[in-house]
């Protein structure tokens, strides 16, 4: 029997804990940042996986859009699968500012926020009519609608058409720059860390060229602005409109009769829902620096769906599982290059989508929950988390 | 007046194609109440699978009929495996796995053949059937039109004159009393996926006959989008229904689209989405569907 630590909510030893648990995981992340800003590539046998800040800033971007799906099927209970095109709707809208207007990129949230949250309460009400697969069928229709859309020729002078949207500068020509602000010595810490003996070779060497600098600032920021919105769900599901969503996802009928309105819950989700996927997409933009109309093709809004249920449907790390999941693992598949008994043909096509299918496939029939519950499960086996009664307390 | 009749000759020609592939929707939705994302994707390998007989020797409708069966078993098999053991009820892992099984067909499919277009070998007579004026109605129009027929036709005919098309009509109708009559519901549900995949298959062979289409794995992408439309449109559940919501989407696509000025020629599968919006606002059970009541 494994051993059981039984911890108590409330008391200084629980809040330490935890307190120390949250340092630790963002130090570990940040370690990870300063180790895989330049090369970033682990090597198994002859294959080369990429770990770079490139791959780990689109996760979270992908993490922001499965969290607005987490809040529209995990806790609504809606099944709309058309995020791609609210991660689309950002990512363009982002770009045309930054590009022809010359706007940085966070304060084009501004913009991207109430317009993407406008649009998907209005592309949401036809859900107050339709339910279940029908929804299904009519977001997957939107999601397939996305690139032809951007690919207008009428809408050619914003979204660039065919060839896609990139954030240049239209007058100066040049790249929005991501400096970091004086006060943050990102090249100090990074030759700091190379000073460690041993595991300092882990860390390059010599100082960050202007790009690591900025690509290593870009993780920062993007961390910073993933964690508010994080924050902010969590608590919106702890709280009254949260409570209504889930008792629409639980029985529609019982929370209409308990008081929840039902068309004012389901807009709003759906606003928050689309909201969150324009954050997502101008991480996204940020990050790649085009907006192309294939990144928004109705595929993207499958996959997005396989990393809300390979995370978990309904829980808030699910979506930092899943975005982990979307963004590496299709990466690692095309970059196998060889393994034995394995023919090469079937490491040269998309092994990524087969394995996401799988995936999607086995972790629906044995583990409902996704990765994130069963790790929850696994906790669970060796750490019982009390809540403090009353009576001790008085 | 040509170019009105040639719009309409294709519109009949894409509105057959669509209801084949409709027709498979509808049969697993009548059974299972449940819409298989994945369907495009299996029509497409059947229609791979019938190419791959047809390089090895095979005559060609005789590969059809080898491709059909073949892709009905493999549906058999899918359905025990990934869906009977799911609550027909709860719509969201269900949907999922219909999902999953498109990626991987998808992948499969692509792995196996690749990426690059190949050449479909023609099941119809080439030429043109009928000129009037400039417009032109193909052979391949008439046969794929009267091919659709012929698949409704049979289906119904297994429908209503078959012990296990009778079966099938009650699962389909009330699963619960069907079971309670003795009534094996998983093997009924099996044959209505081997069902609905021989006809996807031939559905997806006619049309990658097109003789302006080739055969890749991405074929049936756009296809899926329309066929979906045209079932819910002749309502999901009406077999008859399909055909007139494929002839309908054929005629958005073709004739409509093109006489409205400002929408350009790329906004068809917007045409066809904002019409499936209308459909399931105004009348969620289109033309010829069973009304649905809700009891509390």
């Amino acid at each position: 029997m494994a051993p059981k630590i039984t911890l108590t909510r409330g008391t200084a030893q629980y809040q330490n804990l935890r307190i120390l648990m949250w340092v630790s995981l963002v130090l570990f992340f940040l370690l990870i940042a300063f180790a895989y800003v330049d090369v970033g590539s682990i090597a198994i046998g002859s294959n080369k996986y990429n770990l770079s800040l490139i791959r780990l800033n689109k996760a979270i971007a992908y993490s922001v859009a499965i969290l607005g799906l987490q809040v529209v099927v995990g806790y609504t209970g809606q099944i709309a699968l058309g995020q791609s095109f609210f991660f689309g709707t950002g990512a363009y809208i982002s770009a045309w500012l930054v590009a022809d207007y010359s706007w940085p990129f966070l304060l084009t949230l501004v913009i991207v926020i109430p317009s993407c949250f406008l649009i998907g309460m209005i592309l949401g009400l036809p859900a107050l009519r339709i339910r279940g697969l029908y929804l299904a069928l009519l977001t997957l229709g939107l999601a397939a609608l996305f690139p032809t859309i951007v690919k207008l020729d009428s809408l050619y002078k914003y979204t660039g058409g065919a060839g896609g949207k990139l954030t240049t500068n239209k007058i100066t020509g040049s790249q929005y720059k991501f400096a970091p602000p004086s006060w943050l010595p990102l090249d100090g810490i990074a030759q700091a860390l190379q000073k460690i003996p041993l595991l300092g070779g882990y860390f390059g060497d010599g100082p960050l060229s202007n790009r690591e600098e900025a690509r290593m600032w870009k993780f920062i920021l993007f961390s910073l602005v993933a964690a508010i919105c994080f924050w902010l769900i969590a608590n919106l599901i702890k709280s009254k409109p949260g409570r209504a969503m889930r008792a629409v996802r639980d029985n529609e009928t019982s929370a209409a009769v308990s008081g929840v309105n039902l068309a004012m819950t389901k807009t709003i989700s759906f606003g928050i829902a689309s909201a969150l996927g324009g954050i997502g997409g101008m991480i996204y933009v940020a990050e790649v620096g085009i907006a192309s109309p294939d990144d928004f093709s109705s595929l993207v809004a499958i996959y997005l769906i396989v990393g809300l249920v390979v995370g978990g449907v309904g829980t808030l790390s699910g979506a930092v599982v899943g975005g982990l999941v979307y963004a590496l693992i299709p990466d690692w598949a095309s970059s196998t290059q060889s393994i034995s008994f394995v023919p090469q043909r079937w490491l040269q096509g998309p092994t990524g989508s087969l394995i996401l299918g799988l995936l999607l496939i086995v972790l629906t029939l044995f583990m409902p929950g996704g990765i994130s519950t069963a790790a929850k499960k696994l906790k669970n086996r060796f750490i019982t988390i009390q809540t403090q009664s009353k009576l001790t307390n008085s | 007046m040509d170019l009105f009749l040639q719009r309409l000759f294709d519109a009949l020609t894409n509105g057959s194609t669509y209801a084949l592939i409709a027709v498979a929707m509808v049969l697993i939705f009548k059974a299972t109440t449940l819409i298989n994302f994945a369907q495009g994707e299996q029509a497409m390998l059947g229609a791979f699978i019938v190419l791959q007989l047809w390089k090895w020797g095979i005559p060609m409708w005789g590969a059809v009929v080898i491709g059909m069966i073949f892709s009905g078993i493999l549906a058999a098999c899918l359905e025990r495996t990934f869906i009977r053991k799911f609550d027909p009820a709860d719509h969201l892992p269900l949907v999922i796995i219909t999902l999953g099984l498109f990626l991987v067909i998808n992948a499969v499919a692509a792995i196996v053949w690749r990426f690059d277009p190949l050449s479909f070998p023609q099941l119809f007579p080439s030429g043109k059937a009928v000129t009037i004026g400039d417009a032109r109605l193909s052979w391949y129009s008439i046969f794929a039109f009267g091919s659709c027929l012929l698949v409704l036709f049979i289906l119904q005919t297994l429908l209503t004159k078959t012990k296990i098309g009778l079966a099938f009509r009650a699962v389909s109708s009330n699963l619960e009393s069907s079971r309670l009559c003795g009534i094996k519901i998983g093997k009924t549900l099996q044959f209505g996926w081997a069902l609905a995949a021989a006809a996807g298959t031939l559905g997806a062979s006619i049309y990658a006959a097109n003789p302006v289409l080739q055969i890749e794995p991405t074929i049936m992408l756009r296809a899926l989008i329309f066929s979906i439309t045209a079932a819910a449109l002749g309502g999901l559940d009406s077999l008859w229904g399909a055909l007139i919501g494929g002839l309908t989407i054929g005629f958005v696509q073709s004739v409509v689209v093109q006489y409205i000025p400002f929408i350009p020629n790329e906004m068809t599968l917007a045409a066809a989405v904002v019409v499936l919006l209308i459909v399931l606002t105004f009348r969620p059970s289109g033309f010829l569907g069973t009304k649905t009541v809700e009891r509390v």
